[in-house]
């Protein structure tokens, strides 16, 4: 069974572009552009990583993870992506229950390492 | 009572009035300029934004083709590619020089003090850049500093500001020439800490000294120039070293290097 990447984004432009990445890289891809369709995919099936745009039309992305949590079906492991990861930020994210915190657009070889560490 | 003593506190008052309806017109223009200042800034600012998605999505399909994601590309095609993410790349350190700017103009920024080693952050920009400077052949040196107290203010931002003058001297010096950061102390208790980022590079006309820090200024604005860039970096520098109450000026003459100097409160000794 192949891992499973919910990506969670607003652009479907990068959407795109990332579910070419990780079904390239073999995972199986699934997408949410809103923090309540994230909430329903990530209940639907368990999922490894959730890479989380933090910026959502309906709200802000940590809140899904709230969402998850109470739902019993929190991801593996949760990478929050941002265009703007300063010290205050970075620390809501980590205390949210993110594993790392991604700065926007994060070049493909090192999101790919960061979900293998993830998934090892 | 002659005839101009009569005159006087008519006039007078007619002179009052006329200064004050033109206050009020000033005060309306400035009221106005300032208004469609932050409209400005805020389009900037969503503009900004609006840029970076696309761009993002553009880099990373890009990559995906140049890493051989979807198939071997032969080496030609794999250096236009790299073209793509590199030129990419650039734009985008542009559009965030921009953002950094709006956000550092804004009166919502606000400061995460800590305590930190202001030679880590230095010694951590030099490495950053190492790679720019051997290119050039330059050498990035740390003069002293080992025995300072930490400093407390925003590391990221000093980091940005220090990241920001090294950039500059490198970008600025001529191959082989030399970077050179170093420390002193000032204030009746040496509480004030300045630090100093010097090169040995072409230098700045005496009567550019201010221009330098103004937002969109660049000392050569010609389309031809050789340097491109969006013209805040220094401007950034400028708001960041301020928003800690500190100062930030240039030392230079042309064809002697330049020496730009910043101030920031260094830690009280702990009890």
């Amino acid at each position: 069974m192949p891992y499973r990447i919910l990506i969670v984004e607003d652009s479907p432009l990068v959407t795109d572009a990332f579910r070419v990445l990780f079904t390239e890289a073999g995972y199986e891809v699934d997408a949410a552009a809103t923090v309540a369709e994230a909430i329903e995919r990530g209940t639907a099936a368990p999922v490894d990583i959730m890479l989380l745009d933090l910026s959502l039309p309906d709200g802000n992305g940590l809140e899904i993870l709230e969402a998850l949590r109470a739902r019993g079906s929190l991801p593996r492991s949760t990478l929050a992506m941002t265009g703007h990861a300063d010290a205050k930020s970075r620390r809501s994210c980590i205390e949210a229950g993110c594993a790392e915190v991604l700065l926007k657009p994060v070049p493909i070889g090192e999101l790919l390492r960061q979900i293998e560490r993830q998934l090892a | 009572m002659s005839m101009s003593d009569r005159l006087e506190p008519a006039s007078s008052k007619r002179r009052q009035k006329t200064l004050e309806s033109q206050a009020q017109e000033a005060q309306r223009t400035i009221d106005e300029l300032r208004s469609r200042d932050a409209l400005k800034t805020q389009f900037l600012s969503n503009v900004s934004h609006d840029l970076r998605t696309p761009l993002a999505a553009i880099i990373t399909h890009a990559e995906i083709l140049r890493d051989g994601m979807l198939g071997e590309l032969n080496p030609k095609q794999r250096d236009s590619v790299g073209g793509i993410v590199s030129g990419g790349q650039q734009l985008l350190d542009m559009i965030d020089e921009i953002l950094t700017y709006v956000r550092s103009a804004s009166d919502q920024v606000s400061l995460v003090r800590t305590d930190f080693s202001i030679t880590e952050v230095v010694d951590q920009v030099r490495m950053l850049n190492q790679a720019l400077a051997a290119k050039k052949h330059l050498t990035i040196e740390r003069l002293n500093g080992d025995d300072l107290p930490p400093v407390y203010a925003d590391r990221d931002k000093v980091k940005h500001v220090l990241g920001n003058l090294i950039g500059n001297a490198i970008k600025f010096t001529p191959d082989g020439g030399r970077v050179w950061i170093s420390f002193s102390r000032r204030g009746r208790e040496g509480e004030e800490l300045v630090v100093e980022v010097a090169d040995n590079g072409r230098g700045i006309a005496r009567d550019n000294f201010e221009l330098v820090f103004r937002e969109f200024a660049q000392v050569d604005a010609s389309p031809s120039r050789p340097h491109h860039g969006t013209g805040l970096g220094l401007a950034i520098a400028r708001n960041f070293v301020e928003l800690h109450s500190g100062k930030i000026w240039v030392e230079s003459e042309l064809g002697k290097g330049s020496r730009f100097f910043f101030t920031l409160p260094l830690n009280a000794p702990h009890d």
